[in-house]
């Protein structure tokens, strides 16, 4: 019972950075209905860069924030060359390619010049070794962290989406971009920002990932990014409380899988998932189905 | 020149006897250039794998890899633990490697196809995982050794020992035959149906063409040539490891047939050699290989479009060249051909029951009522005006009609059958053809190609036939193309049947979908907006086209604001507004109905000063 409600726990915590790389796939394609393929990249990018500026004595939360910054300078570089061009030149898959190569450059470039080998990710916050005890099962405060960091983030994101001006205006121009140039919302400019903001979410995801899981890899995220795009489609790609709920059901269904049967098999839970929802309900648990526009 | 004279290297006889030449020099090369020489075929079924389904078919996939390691386990398996024999364990792995791909792509049709992007990167990494894990299987991360291969010089076919160049000789020749079968089913219907459905499912979807079915067979092919590819692999290096199906794998089988062109035969043939000998011959490339496979894919697209193919070969033809002795018989089969039309119009001319039938339809957008108990009937040989403002519901009736949207209550039947809630390629093979306001073509095949898509419904080859060019497929291809140029001389196209649609005149891509709609024999004809945008001339062809069709009994709809064009050309006349039909008659009624006026320039009254306002300048 214990061991069963600790996996409970730990899929609840990690799930809730699914539902963070979720919300960063999600911003994207509300703007422009692409998403970043590399997306995975950058979550490791994040970390890497947070890793090595630790190293060089830079205080932990000064180099959170330029690791987060990096990535989403990237993620705009990713729009501006790898999105933009394409969506032009009419190539209707091509993006997801392109983006993918992105991802792939990323991953390459981290390898040659960082090494390949999994690097040691510090604690920031708390050691690995701390646990508080919540209804007589052991729980890391990392973990709790983790979690508290990731609702907060996306409660936040809400509350801008639903708030702000800015966050409006994300919201008309996924309604309707033509409708919401003619209504003098800069598109551009908001497109622009939707890319920052989720490059932003996938740096923040990619550090506390791997404060999670101690260690950082090149190769590191490309796994996360079908997990977020699983928690994405899960709440329907376009409800930020569908995510949340997807990841984290996402996160304690691969850990029971993971803790009753093998590790391996948390993966492929996910897959598993994926297919299911797809073929029971593709516009997703909380998701409208789409009017096709002829 | 250049061109010119690489042109030469497709030749079919100059081919042939490289084949040859390699077969008889393999016998003389070394043991590591065969070992290339191998690759170098391995790697062009990989780059044809993708080719068939992104390049032809539209689709991705970043996991390709996957379907190479069902097909080399699989193979390896059958081999050591059934102890099939080499061609039947090679061919049950490429049919597994399909089966799978059948399965993955259950989901087409029902979400973005960036979704099914995005699965095949998870099936490429569950297949790896699969593969470490199931060590009983597999080997695990230890990986197979011993898979019977020339290497180890334990392969034998059916009691044969086969050495490397053996080996060789029997790629060389399963390649050339599946190239000889590709490049057979690319340029007939089913090819051809592959890069509608890449253009504009729609519109493919408008000429007959299923979709959901289309695709699924583009990823089982695709999954099939990779899936042979991997079996061969496996019998080539006689050791399988899960490292050579990860990421990576995938992502040089997209590199290869992307930069080496895309939507050609050649293109990959091309990719493969290229992407087979850089690593091997400059180091520089092989140490930072797959960051510089990342920024081929990132630029690839927009620098490099249509691949090394596009830039220096001649272009791909997408129909067969067709010798003259098959023409020969192609004017008894054309006969045919036209009777059975002939005989499909006779059964609704008997009678004057509606060919169309359109009774009470209803349909809301998010609480917006498009559609608000239409009725409406056509006959045979009827050309209809629908005429209405913009938003009153006129495409969005063709739409509901044609099995796009789906109506939420009334009820459709066409020639006495009801077809409310089929789909758009079910309604469109029993002869519901239409176009769109905008001309949804092709854009790299030229008029010709486009044309002939039309016929989709009435081809009855099957795939088989097609693939092997059997003598009665080349005779229909034949016939359709015949009677393709009459159509496209009729709309006055013959001076540019061989240009490129994506640089034709805005009038012309128009004239090109209504000669692709007459190529379909269509019993009835939904046309939106077919005017707008054409030039005084080519109205009046069009008007011209419209009326023989008529004459030959098929019906008409059209969606116009060309009053003009409308005036002496139809039958009747319907005017749609805010989703209900407020008048039915002839044109010259409309012009003086209240309804219509009021529809057209606001509701009459004190609150319309705008409208009071003109009428004193009047």
């Amino acid at each position: 019972m214990n061991f069963t409600l600790q996996l409970v726990f730990a899929g609840v915590c990690v799930g809730s950075t699914y539902a963070l790389i979720a919300m960063g796939l999600s911003l994207t394609f509300w703007t422009t209905r692409t998403m970043n393929f590399g997306q995975g990249s950058l979550l490791m990018v994040g970390a890497v860069a947070a890793t090595t500026l630790i190293t060089a004595k830079l205080p932990p939360a000064l180099a959170v924030v330029a690791g987060t910054l990096l990535t989403a300078v990237l993620m705009i570089v990713v729009e501006r060359i790898a999105i933009r061009p394409l969506i032009k030149s009419g190539e209707s898959m091509g993006w997801v390619v392109s983006t993918l190569g992105f991802g792939l450059f990323l991953q390459g470039f981290v390898a040659k010049f960082f090494g390949s080998q999994a690097i040691v990710f510090p604690s920031l916050m708390f050691n690995s070794q701390d646990f508080v005890k919540i209804l007589g099962i052991q729980v890391s405060a990392q973990y709790l962290a983790v979690l508290a960091l990731s609702v907060a983030l996306m409660v936040a994101m809400e509350l801008f989406l639903r708030r702000s001006r800015w966050g409006r205006a994300v919201r008309a121009v996924s309604h309707d971009a033509e409708v919401a140039a003619l209504a003098g919302i800069p598109v551009r400019r908001i497109v622009v920002l939707s890319f920052a903001a989720s490059g932003l979410l996938a740096g923040l995801a990619g550090i506390m990932v791997s404060q999670i899981t101690g260690t950082v890899e090149p190769q590191f995220g490309f796994n996360l990014i079908i997990l977020g795009f699983v928690a994405a489609v899960f709440g329907g790609m376009g409800s930020i409380v569908g995510a949340l709920i997807g990841g984290i059901a996402l996160g304690i269904a691969e850990k029971l899988a993971g803790g009753f049967i093998s590790t391996a098999f948390g993966d492929a839970m996910a897959f598993a998932i994926l297919m299911v929802i797809l073929a029971i309900r593709p516009q997703g648990l909380f998701g409208q189905r789409e009017v096709v526009k002829v | 020149m250049l061109r010119n004279a690489l042109a030469r290297l497709t030749d079919i006889r100059l081919v042939f006897a490289a084949v040859v030449a390699l077969g008889i020099a393999a016998e003389f090369a070394s043991r590591s250039t065969i070992q290339i020489w191998s690759f170098v075929l391995i790697n062009i079924l990989i780059a044809q794998s993708i080719n068939v389904l992104t390049g032809i078919a539209g689709q991705i996939s970043l996991g390709h890899a996957g379907f190479m390691s069902i097909g080399a386990y699989g193979s390896a398996v059958l081999m050591k633990s059934l102890g099939l024999p080499l061609p039947l364990s090679i061919a049950s792995a490429a049919l597994l490697s399909a089966a799978v791909g059948w399965a993955l792509s259950f989901a087409v049709g029902r979400v973005r196809e960036f979704y099914l992007a995005m699965m095949t990167l998870g099936f490429g990494m569950i297949v790896y995982e699969i593969v470490r894990e199931w060590t009983g299987l597999t080997g695990g991360v230890m990986g197979m050794r011993g898979v019977p291969s020339p290497a180890l010089g334990t392969l034998e076919v059916f009691g044969i020992k086969i050495g490397d160049a053996g080996y060789f000789r029997l790629m060389l020749a399963v390649t050339v035959i599946v190239l000889w079968l590709l490049r057979n089913f690319i340029t007939s219907p089913y090819g051809r149906a592959f890069f509608a459905i890449q253009a504009s499912e729609v519109a493919a979807g408008s000429i007959g063409i299923a979709r959901a079915s289309t695709k699924r067979s583009a990823y089982m092919l695709s999954a099939a040539l990779i899936g042979l590819a991997g079996g061969f692999y496996a019998h080539l290096v006689g050791y399988l490891g899960p490292e050579t199906f990860d990421l990576n794998r995938s992502v040089e089988a997209l590199v290869m047939a992307i930069v080496g062109g895309l939507g050609t035969l050649s293109g990959p043939i091309l990719g493969a050699v290229l992407f087979t000998y850089l690593p091997e011959k400059l180091q520089f490339f092989a140490d930072y290989q797959f960051m510089a496979y990342g920024l081929i894919l990132l630029v690839s697209f927009v620098l490099l479009p249509r691949g090394l193919a596009g830039l220096v070969l001649p272009r791909t033809h997408y129909i067969k060249r067709l010798s003259a002795d098959s023409s020969g018989n192609s004017d008894s089969r054309d006969a045919a051909a036209t009777q059975n039309v002939s005989e499909d119009r006779n059964r609704n001319n008997n009678g004057s029951a509606p060919l169309l039938r359109v009774e009470n339809l209803a349909i809301s957008f998010l609480g917006l009522r498009a559609l608000d108990g239409v009725s409406l009937e056509v006959r045979s040989g009827q050309i209809l005006g629908l005429v209405g403002p913009n938003g009153s519901g006129k495409s969005t009736l063709v739409n509901v009609v044609c099995g796009i949207y789906r109506a939420d209550a009334g009820r459709v039947t066409f020639d006495g059958s009801d077809i409310t809630g089929l789909s758009d390629d079910r309604v469109a093979r029993r002869g519901i053809i239409r176009t769109f306001q905008d001309p949804r073509l092709v854009p790299g095949f030229t008029v010709r190609e486009n044309v002939l898509l039309g016929a989709h419904r009435r081809y009855r080859q099957n795939a088989f036939a097609a693939a092997i060019n059997q003598r009665s497929a080349l005779r229909e291809e034949q016939a359709m193309l015949a009677e393709a140029d009459r159509i496209i001389d009729s709309v006055g196209l013959t001076a540019h049947a061989n240009s490129i649609a994506r640089d034709l005149p805005y009038g012309d891509k128009r004239m090109t979908e209504l000669a692709r709609v007459l190529l379909a024999r269509p019993r009835i004809l939904l046309l939106d907006e077919p005017a707008a945008g054409l030039s005084e001339g080519e109205i009046a062809k069009l008007g011209q086209v419209l009326r023989a069709a008529k004459q030959q009994g098929i019906a008409v709809v059209l969606i116009e604001h060309h009053m003009e064009f409308l005036n002496d050309l139809v039958d009747e006349v319907i005017v749609l507004d805010a989703g209900q039909m407020i008048y039915r008659g002839d044109m010259r009624g409309m012009y003086t109905s209240a309804p219509v006026i009021d529809a057209y320039l606001g509701r009459q009254g004190q609150d319309a000063p705008a409208v009071a306002g003109s009428e004193h300048h009047a």
